[in-house]
């Protein structure tokens, strides 16, 4: 038995290929799962939990099965689809986690974030995020009209493109030292996160130079991840999205034919 | 001009030999050679694209001549109606299959010569029968054999043809 943890899948109507291979993973991989967690930007973007299109419709029923199946399901926000709220979670019969969540499966604490936080040398991000995350600046926009909050969101991602296309790459990864701070704050071994889409396995240090490990969720594009915790062991698993390639007669019984990147003990 | 005539009714498929010499000519072969009649649209994923012309009823794979080289770089785009190459994770491995988008599938557009960047090879498109492509995108799927997204009932090609 073990716990599934995915993030960053940025599901959008112009990714079929992706949608179609999550619902494949809730039906194939997750169904077996103890638990399936979701560690933000699940969605490209979120306008609030009353806009409703395809995309939506198909992912919230995928999500029903599973949890009909005896899976629970928790997601966390990220930095795109923070606006996430406890109306589609209910529809979705999933649980929202709060933006620090420490969990302890199988008696072994740990951890979960969606990482933008860690990220503390972006600071024009940080400070965007601070007025984005106010209870005042988010009441005031799930007060627009429907099509005001998505044209916000579409001049908000196409501003996010081109200050990432400016950034120097290390302002876009994670701070060590803020890492550090984190898993001795939460005194735990291990943390998990996704956001800067750079799939691995880290040891890292706790403030009192107790090792821990930090494991990076990747994101979703010609190739999915999922990390897989089990009693014996921490997996991140990738897999390949199928596009219209005709690889499925050697892939058998599964599209998530994974091969094992990096496998390493959790203790 | 070549239609696909199937038993959802006919798709007439208008080439670009000028921007895709090298598949256009492939898929011309395959249809005067007769490789297509009988064949199935094996995956079909509403809102994504139809792939088909490798498999028999059944899942059956037949036997494709020789890969071709990607002309994914042509400036064509992966645009609703238009008709591309499916492939395996090589780049230059096409042979008979192919989809048709049900959806403006831009991220199959051509970005970069590498293995994650090359893309999928647009060499027509339908110019008529789009009737017939849309209802074929609604059909009911299961799994079938391994594979996945498999029509329930048999989507055939039953017979393809050049026409002037």
């Amino acid at each position: 038995m073990s716990i599934l943890f995915i993030s960053d899948l940025h599901l959008q109507a112009s990714r079929p290929d992706i949608t179609r291979a999550f619902v494949l993973f809730l039906q194939q991989r997750a169904n077996r799962a103890d638990a399936l967690y979701i560690l933000g930007d699940f969605f490209e973007a979120w306008v609030g939990d009353d806009y409703r299109d395809d995309l939506t419709d198909e992912i919230t029923s995928a999500l029903q099965e599973l949890a009909a199946k005896g899976v629970p399901i928790y997601i966390q926000h990220g930095n795109r689809d923070f606006l996430l709220g406890s109306q589609f979670c209910a529809i979705s019969r999933a649980t929202l986690l709060p933006e620090h969540a420490v969990i302890s499966p199988y008696g072994y604490p740990l951890l979960l974030m969606h990482g933008d936080t860690l990220c503390t040398r972006d600071s024009d991000y940080l400070a965007f995020r601070q007025l984005v995350r106010a209870p005042q600046w988010q009441t005031a926009f799930l007060a627009k009209p429907l099509s005001d909050r998505l044209e916000i969101a579409r001049q908000l991602r196409q501003q996010s493109r081109a200050d990432a296309a400016n950034k120097d790459n290390s302002i876009m990864d994670v701070t060590d030292s803020e890492v550090s701070t984190q898993l001795t704050h939460y005194a735990v071994p291990l943390l998990i996160h996704g956001h800067t889409h750079r799939p691995a396995l880290h040891l890292e240090q706790t403030a009192d130079h107790q090792p821990a490990l930090r494991a990076v969720l990747g994101d979703w594009d010609q190739q999915g991840w999922y990390l897989e915790l089990s009693m014996q062991s921490l997996q991140l698993v990738p897999f390949s999205i199928p596009a219209p390639d005709f690889v499925h007669a050697e892939q058998a019984d599964s599209v998530l034919r994974a091969s094992t990147l990096f496998c390493r003990s959790a203790h | 001009m070549i239609i696909l005539h199937t038993n959802f009714g006919d798709i007439k498929i208008e080439l670009d030999a000028e921007k895709a010499p090298k598949t256009a000519a492939n898929f011309e072969q395959y249809v005067s050679s007769g490789f297509y009649d009988g064949v199935i649209f094996h995956r079909v994923i509403n809102g994504f694209m139809l792939q088909g012309g490798g498999f028999e009823p059944g899942m059956t794979q037949k036997d494709t001549n020789a890969n071709i080289e990607n002309e994914a770089d042509n400036g064509l785009s992966n645009l609703t109606g238009t008709l591309a190459m499916a492939r395996t994770m090589d780049p230059h491995s096409a042979s008979a299959q192919f989809f048709i988008n049900v959806n403006d599938n831009t991220f199959l557009d051509h970005s970069a010569k590498t293995t994650e960047g090359w893309g999928y090879a647009v060499f027509g498109k339908v110019v008529e029968g789009m009737d017939v492509v849309n209802q074929i995108k609604t059909v009911a799927t299961t799994s079938r054999a391994g594979h996945q997204d498999v029509p329930v009932d048999d989507v055939v090609i039953t017979s393809a043809e050049i026409v002037d």
